[in-house]
């Protein structure tokens, strides 16, 4: 019964906080809520008994690729207007909604990890048996996916060429003055 | 993995390995015909590994099944990839334009047509499909001048990623009522299961044919189709039409028979409603194009309804699976003659691509409009075509089966399509335009034997099947 209602609690912030990411206008706002979901769902993997897929979800979802978003946004947003857009970032009414559903999830892993035995009712999938299958019988899987990644790569490196080959307005400018 | 394994799985590791070629030669010297050379001989030795491969037959692993079926289509495709390669060499090419990627993307586009085509199980459907797409969205997206290429690859994209998170839903929904995730599980698991909890098991089982028909573009998922035939380069929309709805096609297929799908009644009424309402639907929205890519894109709307009838008539046994087999067969051979004169002919130019700039083709150039001719008359079902025999194998299992309701649905779309596949042939025979408009320019010799070639191909699975029939039977 206990793990039903932790599990219902993580999907429902995982179902409110992309709901909430989905209708942001803003690119930021709605990344953040991003964030908030896939760590309800890392909860969600927490729970069903799959640590490994929990410590993947956060470290590569909501820590590498979505940091990476949140990285080039605020790079691409220099000069004063950027300024003044980012000490808008930081009132209260843009981080409160994604930290009050954090501490949700923060609250429910804390009483989890408390807790003598633990919420798993079916067992433990180990890190060593997540490798132990990627290497056996799913091994064509793992090199079919080297290839997706290959042609994810190529193709974004020609659609981005487009825009890398031309030069910059000054520069083109300045090229003209020389002339 | 042993050794003979190795060798069944010999067509997948010569194409990865040659896009492993094509990496590294790009790093070292950028060289778009050495590329281009490069990927016909790893098309060429594929196709010779497709029949080397047959002798050791056997399921590799759990995720591919390497059989006889499969071998053929994977041959298939890998030819119409080796058509849609002498297509490209000189189609969207401007100076100094780098091509070395494109040919790239195909290979790999191609890889994943091949894993899909062989595939038992969840994981390698998934990837394979995957895999053949993301490829796709770029090669639809590259030529870098024009919008209507970035248009198309955008709609494809956003799609196609919709279409996989419903078929990754329907997989979850499969997986929690049964356990298992290869075809054959599922057909084990899924009889019992659907005893227990019957939403559960349709709820999954039509989420993954959704997701599988959105590739195929039959109605009602068929809305993104005439926009990317018309927006995506003339050689990679013939790609699209024939290797991408081809190898979803046979995966498809698989999954319905390895997972005994044909006990379920409502499945088979959802689909004769798709079929249905894709034959009307496609036929009756063709009438009206102007633009021949967009023509083609509801004719295949069509064509794949009436794949899906055979489909239906599938029940585990006897002359059905020969019936897909030369229906795609027939289906991708007249495809690709058709895109290959287009590309020929129009180019990229979207002015050309109208119906009416194909008038009087015949005295500008009689190959090409000899190859178009047939291959529109092999669309429409004429007989000595192969379109005919293809027709005509759907119609017998259809009567055999007593599926009226599908059957008229067939005859009324055929007959609608007759209108429009002849209207080409009356555009391309007027004679009022020949002298305003010039010669087409050069003759291209590869273009040509192209159309010459798989004109006679057509012509000979349409007027002497029976070599055929006999190894299709066999396979």
């Amino acid at each position: 019964m206990l793990e039903i209602t932790l599990f219902y609690i993580a999907a429902t912030v995982a179902l409110v906080a992309t709901i909430l990411a989905m209708t942001r206008a803003n690119a930021i706002h709605a990344l953040i809520y991003l964030i908030v979901s896939l760590l309800a769902v890392a909860v969600i993997f927490y729970l069903i008994g799959a640590p490994f897929a929990a410590a993947l979800e956060i470290v590569i979802y909501a820590g590498a690729i979505m940091v990476l978003f949140v990285f080039v946004i605020m790079m691409l947003n220099l000069g004063e207007k950027g300024d003044a857009r980012e000490k808008q970032w930081l009132s209260p009414a843009v981080w409160a909604g994604p930290a009050l559903l954090a501490v949700v999830l923060f609250a429910e892993l804390l009483y989890v990890i408390s807790s003598a035995n633990g919420p798993v009712s079916t067992g433990v999938v180990s890190a060593k048996q997540v490798g132990l299958s990627l290497f056996g019988p799913y091994v064509l899987a793992v090199e079919i996916a080297s290839m997706l990644l290959l042609a994810g790569l190529v193709g974004s490196f020609h659609l981005g060429r487009r825009y890398l080959d031309r030069n910059t307005p000054e520069e083109e400018k300045s090229q003209r003055g020389a002339e | 993995m042993n050794a003979s394994q190795m060798q069944a799985l010999l067509p997948v590791l010569i194409l990865s390995l040659t896009a492993v070629v094509l990496m590294i030669q790009a790093s070292i010297k950028r060289d778009q015909k050495l590329a281009w050379i490069i990927s016909a001989l790893g098309f060429l030795c594929t196709l010779w590994a497709t029949g080397y491969a047959r002798e050791f037959a056997q399921p590799v692993t759990i995720l591919l099944q390497v059989d006889s079926w499969s071998l053929f289509f994977s041959a298939l495709v890998v030819f119409a990839a080796l058509v849609t390669l002498v297509l490209s060499r000189k189609s969207f090419s401007p100076e100094g334009e780098r091509k070395e990627e494109y040919y790239l993307l195909l290979v790999l586009s191609v890889l994943g047509a091949v894993v899909l085509i062989q595939s038992s199980h969840m994981v390698s459907l998934l990837l394979g499909m995957e895999l053949m797409g993301v490829a796709l969205y770029a090669m639809i997206a590259f030529p870098e001048k024009g919008l209507l290429p970035l248009e198309a690859a955008i709609k494809y994209l956003v799609l196609s990623a919709c279409a996989s998170a419903i078929l990754l839903f329907g997989f979850a929904l499969l997986y929690a009522a049964t356990g298992q995730l290869s075809y054959v599980g599922i057909g084990q698991q899924a009889a019992t299961a659907y005893l227990s909890n019957p939403l559960l098991v349709m709820a999954g089982t039509a989420m993954v044919i959704s997701g599988l028909a959105f590739k195929l573009s039959v109605v009602p998922f068929h809305m993104w189709t005439p926009d990317v035939y018309q927006g995506a380069p003339t050689p990679v929309t013939g790609f699209l039409a024939t290797v991408s709805k081809g190898a979803v096609f046979v995966a498809l297929t698989r999954f319905y028979m390895d997972a005994q799908l044909y006990q379920y009644q409502p499945l088979i009424t959802a689909l004769s409603i798709i079929a249905v309402a894709s034959m009307l639907i496609g036929n009756l929205l063709a009438l009206r194009q102007e633009d021949i890519k967009r023509l083609l894109a509801y004719s295949s709307i069509a064509h794949f309804g009436y794949l899906l009838v055979v489909l239906i008539t599938l029940t585990g046994t006897g002359m059905a699976s020969d019936a897909v087999t030369f229906y795609l067969a027939a289906y991708i051979l007249t495809s690709l003659a058709a895109f290959a004169v287009i590309a020929r002919v129009a180019g990229e130019d979207q002015h050309k691509t109208q119906i009416a700039a194909f008038e009087g083709l015949f005295w500008r150039d009689k190959i090409q409009a000899t190859a178009l001719t047939v291959a529109m008359l092999s669309f429409a079902g004429i007989p000595l075509t192969a379109g005919f025999m293809a027709k005509f194998y759907v119609v017998s299992l259809a009567i055999q089966g007593s599926y009226w309701f599908l059957l008229s649905a067939l005859v009324i779309g055929s007959a609608i399509a007759i209108y429009y596949y002849l209207r080409i042939i009356f555009s391309m025979s007027k004679t009022s335009v020949i002298d305003s408009v010039g010669d087409i320019g050069v003759q291209d010799y590869s273009a040509n034997l192209t159309a010459l070639l798989l004109t006679a191909l057509i012509l000979m699975l349409g007027s002497w099947p029976q070599p055929f029939i006999t190894f299709a039977g066999g396979l």
